[in-house]
């Protein structure tokens, strides 16, 4: 059943993508053909100007648009290809005479055009990947910034290699290409690349990434991978552009790729809208054909360098009215799977309303929870877990600050063991050591008979150790619904050994099947803080980690959060380590509890034993001695 | 020897101007996480300032002054039209807002004034030089060093001593807590824009003296390597700022001294850029690691 399901919702997204990528192709060849039917070979220029930016922009929203890290460098690998084609292409007999130094044999080299495309091409998407893995690896800031010196140094290598380049006087006689074939061939390739990437795992966990780069890995998603991949996917269909654009014009010459030009593209690409497909294509149309009428507008009325002044109007405008661009979110594949998947449940819910089919309230979860969780729950598979998990001895400093002084803690298999201790005790501190985000100083983190202390959150979470956190930290940008089907996905690759939970069932325990098409950030504080432990159910994990999963709940909301928690966590068969303010919460919901005090255990036991502990009503409440005054 | 201490000379010069510009970068970063592609703009601005009033015959000692002065109203200007919309919007976001004014600015200056060089007359005394124990000088690039290092330490004293710099410091660190603290978040972030204004206006006058000429896309050389300076030191460090920029400008410097030549030499800036994304590997964070206050 699951696979068949999945591979039904793999057509399904494959559909979209084509649907999605034929209609905005359909709609440029419409366009180009009413353009072109009048007015003679400019407006066919037009067209392969469109053409051409289509497929870089569809390239530089693989890489920008999922990952959100800003690229400068993508031009310097259309340039490499097409400075590729052109040295491989141009009749040896021309070569003697324009570049007789030329170095590497490729004097004799005369390649027919798909040759010297594959070549270039390859070649460039090589030296691109070799590079993404420093990008990948750096994320943020700095990864553009690598890209920005990727840029300044293949142009700075172009002008000044005179042997291969012939400098800023660049190189001509490239064979020409007759039709637009190829061009119109490459655009609806770069469409379908850009929509299917986007479907793809590498492609939703770069989204995950982008969305929040400490969540991502916390599901088990290694950022740097989908990063590095949807880098060299871009930067070939980059390359593919400008070894396609050399042989339209025939020509190339450093002026074609720099900085501004750069902008001009990603301009393209943000005003309508980086984060979506559609809104790349909106954007590309907009800006190409609007730079061309202020062109033409500027060459009537005689006024130089209207485009430039177009092109920065239009960019602030974007910028200070709608920073999202034009179209925001909005995407046609995005809408079509809206559209399938309201109808689907609709049929689902119309012969006996499901259980979690109803709009979220306060008794759903717990309600919900009770129907569906007794039979269906994975609670037997929890006996073949990987053992406890066991903190030993843990030590951070912070400065001279010891937020964690030798803290240690147990959670059986099935087990709930709460955490509690006053601010500052270092609670929180303990779960990221246990997740891997801050490294101690000493102390060992076991789950079973591996030792975790070591590994990066990535592999924190594949072993099998999930968390929520205390100030949510949601894929905002994505529905609920992708929300979790983003860490089942990452349990069903790197959890293969553990049964994956169906997305739906978790949807359902949760109450938030009526809004699971909703975008993650619109939802309201209790229904994100339950969408948080349903993400991180989904993994499948041996144990959950909680911080504060009650924080900023109403009293009802707590008391329902508990069986909530407790039929999550049996229904995939996790022990829970929860910290909680909320002393009622804790006591109820924990086998055990663990109260901690400026970096040490100072009490554990019973819910009953810490109730009556009088180190934990010190930690709490402040010791009563005569040195202050009452 | 004496080639070694005029390399270091002149790499120090060349530094200082990116010095003054990184700084400028890494303050209004800090107040308000806005990477200024546009910041090098103040330049240009300064530029066809002095060649409108080189033609009226205007001395340089008035001339200098009123750079710094034009460069800190245009500063203050950009925040109010432009920044002040976007503040607490994503990095990306302001910082192609400020490719935008950067843009504009180009497109400005190519439709209104004109797309070509515009040449005037720098001081006198600029190429002249003076020697020390066998060693050559040129008077500029003492004037640049000293110039710089009074500014660096006039900001040392604003930032350490005055109440303003001090809020600029902690809207740095924390702008929400520093609101708190009475730290007024319009006045803050004004001022940061003023005193980048300032040092902007400082380098363009040093720039402009050494090469006096306008033209609308002055700014971008030096634009890409204040913000790789102010990378390089670690955006935010105000230390990291200055170190980033003296240390590219003697990297420059050196690298086309020491490189053989022939290609190699012509490689130079490719060199560098390379240099630089080496040095992004191995420390994304740049050199001087400002603290992240993000809570997790």
């Amino acid at each position: 059943m699951p696979s068949s399901g999945l591979s039904a919702e793999r057509a399904e997204r494959l559909g979209r993508s084509a649907i999605a990528s034929g209609a905005m192709f359909a709609v440029t060849v419409v366009a180009a053909t009413v353009y072109t039917s009048s007015g003679g070979a400019a407006r066919d220029l037009l067209v392969q100007e469109l053409l051409v930016n289509i497929v870089i922009v569809m390239g530089l929203q693989v890489f920008i648009g999922s990952t959100g890290i800003l690229s400068f460098g993508h031009l310097a690998f259309a340039q490499i290809a097409a400075y590729g084609v052109a040295l491989t292409a141009i009749p040896a007999a021309t070569k003697v005479g324009t570049l007789p130094d030329i170095p590497f044999g490729l004097g004799d080299v005369e390649l027919g055009p798909v040759g010297a495309t594959v070549v270039a091409v390859v070649a460039a998407t090589i030296l691109g990947a070799v590079i993404g893995v420093a990008i990948a690896r750096a994320g943020g800031l700095a990864a553009t910034m690598i890209t920005l010196a990727v840029l300044f140094a293949v142009d700075q290598v172009v002008k000044n290699w005179q042997e291969m380049t012939r400098g800023a006087g660049g190189l001509s006689s490239v064979p020409r290409l007759t039709t637009n074939t190829w061009l119109w061939l490459a655009a609806l390739v770069a469409l379908l690349v850009a929509h299917v990437f986007r479907e793809t795992r590498a492609g939703r966990f770069a989204v995950a990434a982008r969305d929040d780069e400490i969540a991502a890995p916390a599901i088990g998603i290694n950022v740097f991978w989908p990063r590095w991949t949807a880098w060299v996917v871009s930067v070939a269909l980059v390359a593919l552009a400008g070894a396609l654009r050399v042989q339209m014009i025939g020509s190339t010459n450093p002026k074609q790729y720099t900085l501004d030009v750069g902008i001009l593209l990603l301009a393209m690409l943000v005003v309508g809208g980086m984060r979506t497909v559609s809104g790349a294509f909106v954007g590309t149309a907009v800006i190409t054909i609007g730079n061309e009428a202020a062109r033409q507008i500027g060459d009537t009325h005689e006024i130089e360098r209207l485009p430039e002044l177009f092109l920065g109007v239009a960019l602030l405008i974007v910028m200070l009215l709608r920073p999202g661009g034009l179209l925001g979110d909005a995407d046609i594949a995005a809408w079509m799977q809206r559209r399938w998947h309201g109808s689907r449940r609709r049929e689902a819910a119309s012969p006996g309303a499901l259980a979690g089919d109803e709009p979220a309230s306060d008794e759903a979860p717990a309600r919900s929870a009770a129907s569906s969780g007794t039979g269906s729950g994975w609670g037997a598979d929890s006996g073949s877990g990987s053992g406890a998990l066991v903190v030993r001895d843990v030590v951070v400093r912070f400065g001279g600050f010891r937020a964690l002084d030798g803290a240690a803690l147990r959670v059986r298999p099935g087990e709930i063991v709460g955490l509690i201790g006053p601010n500052g005790a270092g609670k929180t501190t303990l779960f990221n050591v246990v997740n891997g985000l801050v490294a101690e100083e000493s102390g060992t983190v076991m789950l079973g008979d591996r030792d975790l202390s070591h590994d990066p959150p990535h592999r924190i979470a594949r072993a099998g150790l999930a968390r929520t956190f205390q100030n949510l930290r949601l894929f905002g940008t994505q529905s609920v619904r992708e929300n979790v089907a983003l860490a089942a996905l990452a349990a069903r690759r790197y959890r293969p050994e553990r049964v994956t939970v169906e997305v739906d069932d978790l949807l359902a325990q949760a109450g938030l099947l009526a809004v699971a098409e909703r975008r993650a950030a619109t939802l309201d504080y209790g229904n994100q803080r339950r969408l948080e432990l349903a993400r991180a159910a989904a993994l499948s994990p041996e144990f959950l980690l909680l911080d504060e999963p009650t924080s900023g709940m109403s009293n009802a909301e707590s008391l329902a959060m508990v069986d909530h928690v407790r039929t999550t966590a049996r229904h995939v068969g996790a022990g829970v380590l929860v910290i909680d303010h909320d002393l009622a919460f804790v006591t109820r919901i924990s086998d055990h509890i663990v109260a901690l005090a400026e970096g040490r255990v100072i009490a554990e036991g019973t819910p009953d034993e810490i109730a009556d502990d009088h180190a934990v009503a010190e930690a709490y409440l402040g010791r009563r001695d005569a040195s202050t005054p009452p | 020897m004496s080639t070694l201490v005029q390399t270091i000379v002149d790499g120090l010069g060349r530094g200082s101007t990116y010095a003054l510009l990184a700084l400028g970068i890494s303050v209004i970063f800090g107040v308000m996480h806005l990477v200024n592609f546009a910041h090098a703009e103040l330049i240009t601005v300064g530029a066809y300032l002095a060649y409108f009033l080189s033609t009226r015959d205007i001395n340089w000692w008035v001339l200098a002054p009123a750079i710094v002065v034009s460069a800190i109203v245009a500063s203050v200007a950009t925040e109010r039209i432009a920044f002040r919309w976007v503040r607490g919007s994503s990095p990306f976001t302001m910082l192609l807002t400020s490719f935008a004014l950067e843009r504009l600015s180009h497109a400005l200056w190519q439709v209104f004034v004109s797309p070509t060089k515009k040449s005037f007359a720098g001081p006198a005394w600029v190429f002249d030089t003076f020697e020390v124990g066998g060693i050559r000088f040129e008077w500029m690039d003492v004037a640049t060093i000293a110039v710089t290092a009074l500014v660096l330490a006039l900001t040392a004293f604003v930032f350490r001593r005055t109440l303003f710099g001090i809020a600029v410091r902690a809207a740095s660190e924390d702008f929400d807590a520093a609101r708190l603290m009475g730290a007024r978040a319009n006045r803050v972030i004004a001022g940061a824009f003023a005193f980048a204004g300032f040092l902007a206006g400082v380098a363009a006058a040093l720039i402009l003296m050494r090469s006096p000429s306008a033209e609308p896309a002055l700014g971008s050389d030096y634009l890409i390597k204040a913000v790789v300076a102010a990378i390089i030191g670690g955006l935010g460090s105000f230390t990291g700022a200055v170190a980033g920029g003296l240390a590219l400008g003697l990297a420059e410097v050196m690298l086309r001294g020491y490189l053989p030549e022939g290609v190699w030499e012509r490689l130079t800036d490719a060199f560098v850029f390379a240099l630089i994304a080496a040095l992004f590997i191995v420390r994304p964070q740049g050199l001087f690691t400002v603290r992240s206050a993000e809570r997790v």
